[in-house]
């Protein structure tokens, strides 16, 4: 029998992401059932401390956001038509500032679609989900050893910048068995949730130069806490047009901006030489690293970049692109979601799109694009 | 600071005469004379006019969307879990109406929160329109669906499981009433009559039709309050699997299952791909399956390989077996020049006698029966190709919770002659 030092397993990405959440010390998982999130919830009743079935998305994302106002990390999984009911509830928790976070399963679309066939297609709803275009973190996960450290990640991210996050995967991803080498998975401890300094006197929504309001859950014994969705001011109460709460306001979108770098995730791969890069995300990562493979294989010079933090976009990202002579973009969705967030409808020249429904993007596809 | 003084000194926010500004008054009252400090309290607000209050109480407070509030509070009150802390949701019966489910659904829960309904008979932010709530009477008047009743949300919530559902009519009761409704462990709710002078002036009488008598309601329950469980981690279930055998697998091999749900093609798969990890290989498994998991078609692909597999699609796969109708007229259409198809017998026919691809037949379905099938399909494929070895097979069987009937399963494999 061969010894080696390798704890194989076969598993899926939902039972790592579900075991990296309570690791981080996510407390409860709030679900709804919907394809293909399902599994989600079926480890979550297995592993969170707490479980709760909601009767329906909004009122999940409202149980969310209420158990966050008391100071205990929820999480959740749904698909599309769940993150539509959710949506007002998402706009409520970022306006509170609350944490959380909220794993959306994407599967082909529009409306119901196919429920059990994988898609990358939401990405636009979630980069424009919040009105007034404040920028909701959206990070994505490309294989099983950073379903794992995303998970931490948008954890972390959520708690360090007081904010619900989207870990946005999709069917194939989530809900394929593979062999696996748990030895892969680094350590995750729990995240430290609640502000040790605060700045006398106390004010729910006052910030310092980390542009963020400390946590400190409602019923707190020393400080009175208020938590307003509507605009409002350093105190959170309602206050419409006065300067302090449009700076409050406004502060939603900078403190992203200012900080992007502590949470700007991707895998560059370079090549020396190379003047064409691949750029794609999530389930079609994989077929992209197959195919960079055989492009260097047969003498082809290709780089290659793994976008993790989608939204918002760091500008290090776009600094790689604009290095290249030649971008392809490659999703799973018709007529590329993410490069037209990065370029808009007016694309330079340089930049080919590789999409397709339906079913997962093969690496001969991209070869075929790249060559 | 901690204090035992509920309201702050700030002017009502309310038009002159509305009724608001004196239930905000009892529900302090009521809370001061039970003894609550403003740190035990949680004012958690709606929209509307009734979504004004958060300034008025001096206490932690939360101001949400509109409906939402009975939700948002039931989180609040799980999350705090501390029967010392007291959540207060107030909203108004447009909230109520759009909320509806909320309310129920806290009361079926019986979630210890108390909910204090301004019911004003109409939306008085947005110019009067009417609401669930609002009365017969007062719909005549304005000649607008005078035949659909108002509901009872009293009578819901009481019917829902709420532990305390109290309607009250006079300002005399308001702060006794909601003293009660506070000390009930669980879920309670007071409807007031709130005179929302600015739209519905004269509207004494309307609002009688509903206020005539007060109401209190009971369900003797104890409140739903989170269930904590420290649980071990999931990882600590997997198996752990070592190479124990030889493979001749020499690059990449896809397979491709079909058959009928409930027919273990799922966990024949699973078996599959588990018994490559036995032979030192890597593997991946997928699933399709419609979403009545329970009929139709079931169809699982494996890939084994000796490098780890990082893309999952598989375009041609090195074979196909079927072993059910339901899995060939899935697949079909899909099927690739070079790959071996292995068939149930069941499955000869004019259109399966005329693929151009290596076709085997096997009595899968008599041998193993329908549930073995797909097993004993596998056991054949790997004795036949010698690909693994059929020890492999049986090693990953021997954990599994029916290896009994697995194992006879994989021996009706291995003596079918095709
Ligand atoms: S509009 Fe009606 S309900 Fe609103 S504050 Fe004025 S009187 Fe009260």
């Amino acid at each position: 029998m061969e010894k080696n030092n390798k704890q194989m397993v076969f598993t899926d990405a939902s039972m790592l992401i579900t075991e990296a959440c309570v690791k981080a010390g996510a407390d409860v998982f709030i679900g709804y059932p919907i394809t293909p999130s399902n599994r989600f919830y079926q480890y979550g009743t297995q592993r969170f401390p707490s479980f709760l079935a909601g009767p329906d998305e909004i009122t999940v994302m409202q149980w969310m956001a209420g158990y966050s106002a008391a100071g205990k990390f929820p999480v959740s999984a749904t698909a599309f038509p769940g993150l539509a009911l959710m949506t007002e509830g998402l706009n409520m928790a970022y306006a509170m500032e609350l944490p959380m976070l909220l794993i959306l399963t994407q599967r082909l679309g529009p409306s119901t679609g196919s429920a059990t066939t994988g898609a990358q297609g939401d990405l636009m709803f979630t980069y424009g989900a919040i009105s007034g275009h404040y920028p909701i973190p959206v990070f994505s996960h490309s294989d099983f050893e950073d379903s794992w450290t995303m998970t931490y990640e948008a954890i972390k991210t959520a708690i360090k910048f007081r904010t619900p996050v989207i870990l946005l995967t999709s069917k194939e991803l989530v809900m394929t068995n593979k062999s696996f080498d748990l030895n892969k998975l680094k350590e995750i401890k729990p995240v430290e949730k609640f502000s040790t300094k605060v700045e006398e006197p106390y004010k729910p929504y006052k910030t310092g130069k980390e542009m963020v309001p400390p946590y400190i859950p409602l019923g707190d014994d020393k400080y009175q806490v208020r938590i307003n969705a509507s605009t409002h001011n350093d105190a959170g109460l309602i206050k419409k047009n006065d300067p302090e709460s449009m700076a409050n306001t406004k502060r939603l979108k900078e403190k992203f901006e200012k900080r992007i770098d502590e949470i700007a995730f991707y895998d560059f791969d370079n090549q020396d030489g190379a003047d064409k890069l691949i750029v794609t995300y999530g389930i079609s990562a994989d077929a992209a690293r197959d195919a960079v493979a055989e492009l260097r294989d047969s003498g082809e010079k290709v780089a290659l970049l793994i976008v993790k933090t989608m939204i918002p976009v760091p500008p290090k990202v776009m600094e790689i692109m604009d290095r290249f002579n030649s971008v392809i973009f490659v999703e799973e969705n018709i007529g590329g979601i993410y490069k037209e967030i990065i370029y808009g409808k007016n694309a330079p020249a340089k930049v080919i799109a590789v999409n397709k429904i339906g079913s997962l993007i093969s690496p001969s596809e991209i070869v075929k694009a790249v060559k | 600071m901690t204090k035992n003084k509920i309201l702050n000194k700030v002017k009502m926010p309310f038009c002159q005469g509305c009724g608001h500004g004196i239930i905000v008054r009892s529900i302090a009252k009521a809370m001061e004379q039970l003894g609550y400090t403003n740190h035990d309290t949680v004012i958690v607000s709606d929209i509307g006019c009734s979504g004004l209050v958060d300034p008025l109480f001096d206490t932690h407070s939360i101001h949400g969307l509109h409906g939402r509030a009975p939700a948002l509070g039931v989180g609040v009150s799980l999350g705090l879990d501390n029967p010392n802390k007291k959540v207060i949701v107030i909203q108004g019966d447009g909230g109520v109406t759009i909320g509806l489910q909320h309310v129920l659904e806290a009361a079926r829960r019986n979630i210890d929160i108390t909910l204090v309904v301004m019911n004003n008979l109409l939306y008085g932010m947005t110019g009067g329109q009417i609401s669930g709530l609002s009365t017969q009477k007062f719909k005549e008047q304005r000649h607008f669906e005078v035949d659909v009743p108002p509901f009872d949300i009293v009578k819901l919530a009481h019917a829902s499981g709420a532990a305390f559902s109290a309607r009250a009519t006079s300002i005399k009761t308001y702060t006794e009433v909601l003293k009660d409704a506070i000390e009930v462990n669980g879920f309670s709710i007071v409807e007031f009559s709130s005179l929302c002078t600015s739209y519905a002036f004269k509207k004494l009488d309307e609002l009688q039709e509903v206020f005539e008598e007060a109401e209190v309601y009971r369900n003797e329950r104890i409140p739903v309050r989170a269930h904590h469980k420290e649980r071990k981690s999931l990882l600590d279930n997997l198996q752990i699997i070592e190479k124990e055998f030889d493979s001749k697998i020499e690059k990449r091999v896809g397979l491709v299952l079909a058959g009928s749900a409930g027919g273990g093609v799922q966990s024949a798969a699973k078996l599959l791909a588990t018994t490559g990890m036995f032979s030192g290989l890597h593997s991946t498994m997928k699933g399709e399956y419609p979403v009545t998991v329970g009929t139709g078609f079931s169809i699982a692909e494996v890939i084994l390989s000796t490098t780890p597999v990082k893309y999952t699609g598989l375009e041609t796969p090195d074979a196909v077996i079927v072993v059910s109708d339901d899995g060939w007229n899935k697949i079909k259409g899909n099927i690739q020049e070079n790959s071996t198809i292995i068939l149930d017998n069941s499955l000869k026919n004019e259109e399966t006698e005329s693929l151009k691809n290596k076709v085997v037949y096997g009595d899968f379905n008599r041998a193993a029966g329908k549930r073995g099938a797909a097993l004993a399909a596998l056991s054949y494929w790997i004795k036949d190709t010698g690909m693994m070895d059929i020890e492999a097979l049986k090693k990953s069987v021997s954990s599994h919770k029916y290896s009994k009937v697995l194992l006879e399963a994989i021996e009706a494999g291995l003596n079918i002659l095709t």
